[in-house]
């Protein structure tokens, strides 16, 4: 019964965003010039070769995919969720019997895979149509897991710096440098074996990685499934951490007037 | 520009810069911001020496006069894209009741000093891998600030949009989508969707006209990016005067 309460605002999250067809119809456009774009640019840099082991199909799925697994966040979490902690508005989750972290990171992934759903279909065909199938079945179908793994990693991960707002009250600039992580040693960019040497080995042991390089390396027809156990092993450190973060600051929270 | 948009603008600056720490972090986040940018290009062409004539130097010349020209365009005329906004919440109701032309002073109204870090941060990438030379300096600062009028028509343009179909989407979508496809090389593409990037959404001519004609000028692409300037400044400054007669005011006085 209390877990079918705690999906509730996954439930609504989503619902509320596919109701925003204008919303999510501009999202999947911006999705589908980033992924184009980037993709023209690997094919066009790999050409009838490959680049790191992957070919330009390869290389195509891999953005489509690393492409979705960000896009389907909203790029400023960090700052958003952080103005409501410096705000004080936080604290109006605080009368709920459930804890604040948990109610946002279960609305978030709500709104986050609904907001997948709507990418995934238009960014499969712009992969078809450009350059046929997915290298590997298999692989594909790890990808779809792996992707909602990566939009929950990257949730948790947002949430734990963003709680920094509570002894900090300004994460605004933030955001701008967990994007970049997350651009290249996440993989969103390129995929992480382009990487030199030393930058790409600290890439694999940081949790970036889970977020974008791995449901992208998957469905580019690398079959290893025990990227999902990376994944989840990530996950529970993060969200732990997530946790953490908000259980130590809202103990320091004081609001004034309202 | 006239002695008062040069007041407004001035007052603009300095409420901006008159929050100092805040000044600063915006600026040193937009300068890390570029810098991955930067990064992920010499990564990228650590690989590849070169993708349909573009090389790491060429690039990196595209993405200073990029960062330069949008960061005059969204730092000083940060207005540019925020019309939409503007337009919906009444706010634009203030510009009008005053005696002077509403679309200077709106543009100048406001300074974002985060995209700042930009300009500062395309000048020195500029000068530390651009090989700057009297002529080249001289086709780099010119060749942004035609960059930067037709970018700032083109944001005008498509946030003018919002007197006609009442949404500010389109607007956002504009301003996403020609500095995403001016970061890139232009020759990367082929066929319809180059066409496109040198016509409706004229991020060739933001980046990467400008940045060939500092490597190798040549006076039919200089008129062509001029042409392309003025066109496009025009088509804003129309849309916008076209917009406005077909405003009612959207301020929360007037509403219920």
């Amino acid at each position: 019964m209390r877990l079918r309460r705690i999906g509730v605002p996954a439930d609504v999250a989503g619902r509320r965003l596919l109701a925003d067809r204008d919303g999510w119809v501009v999202n999947c456009l911006f999705y589908l010039i980033v992924s184009g774009v980037l993709s023209a640019l690997w094919r066009a840099a790999a050409g009838d070769g490959d680049i790191a082991g992957y070919s330009a199909a390869a290389l195509t799925w891999y953005i489509v995919t690393a492409e979705a697994a960000t896009c389907a966040l909203s790029i400023r979490l960090i700052e958003e969720v952080g103005d409501e902690i410096g705000s004080g508005a936080v604290a109006v989750e605080m009368l709920r019997p459930v804890p604040v972290i948990v109610v946002r990171l279960v609305a978030e992934v709500g709104r986050g895979v609904a907001r997948l759903a709507t990418l995934l279909g238009p960014g499969v065909a712009l992969a078809w149509l450009v350059v046929g199938p997915p290298p590997s079945a298999a692989g594909a179908v790890l990808a779809v897991p792996a992707l909602v793994l990566a939009l929950a990693a990257n949730l948790c991960l947002q949430h734990a710096m963003a709680a920094a707002a509570f002894w900090l009250r300004d994460t605004r600039a933030m955001w701008f440098l967990y994007q970049k992580l997350v651009f290249i040693l996440g993989g969103m960019l390129l995929p992480l074996e382009v990487l030199p040497d030393v930058l790409r080995d600290v890439a694999m042991v940081l949790p970036f990685m889970t977020m974008a390089y791995v449901p992208a390396r998957l469905a580019a027809g690398h079959v290893e499934p025990v990227l999902l156990l990376v994944q989840v092993g990530w996950l529970v450190v993060l969200a732990a951490a997530a946790a953490l973060a908000f259980a130590r600051g809202q103990q320091r929270l004081q609001v004034v007037g309202g | 520009m006239s002695t008062r948009t040069t007041a407004v603008l001035r007052s603009a600056f300095a409420d901006a810069a008159a929050r100092r720490s805040a000044f600063w972090t915006q600026i040193a986040a937009m300068i890390v911001n570029d810098v991955a940018w930067v990064a992920f290009w010499l990564i990228f062409f650590n690989r590849v020496s070169s993708v349909r004539g573009w090389d790491a130097d060429r690039v990196l010349l595209l993405f200073a006069v990029l960062t330069t020209s949008a960061g005059l365009v969204l730092g000083l005329l940060s207005n540019c894209r925020r019309i939409p906004t503007l337009v919906e919440d009444g706010s634009l109701d203030e510009v009008l009741a005053l005696p002077v032309a509403p679309l200077p002073h709106l543009l100048v109204r406001r300074v974002d000093t985060v995209n700042l870090g930009d300009v500062a941060f395309g000048v020195v990438l500029f000068a530390v891998s651009g090989h700057p030379t009297g002529q080249r300096l001289l086709v780099f600062v010119a060749g942004s600030l035609a960059s930067a009028v037709l970018l700032t028509g083109f944001l005008v343009l498509t946030g003018s949009l919002v007197f006609v179909n009442g949404g500010g989407r389109a607007g956002d979508l504009g301003l996403h989508s020609v500095l995403l496809l001016a970061s890139y090389p232009a020759d990367v593409f082929t066929g319809a969707t180059k066409a496109l990037l040198y016509t409706a959404v004229p991020a060739a001519f933001v980046s990467a006209v400008p940045a060939r004609l500092i490597d190798d000028f040549t006076v039919s692409d200089a008129l062509m990016l001029l042409g392309a300037a003025c066109l496009f400044a025009t088509l804003g400054w129309a849309a916008f005067t076209a917009g406005l007669r077909r405003y009612t005011s959207g301020s929360s006085w007037g509403r219920g």
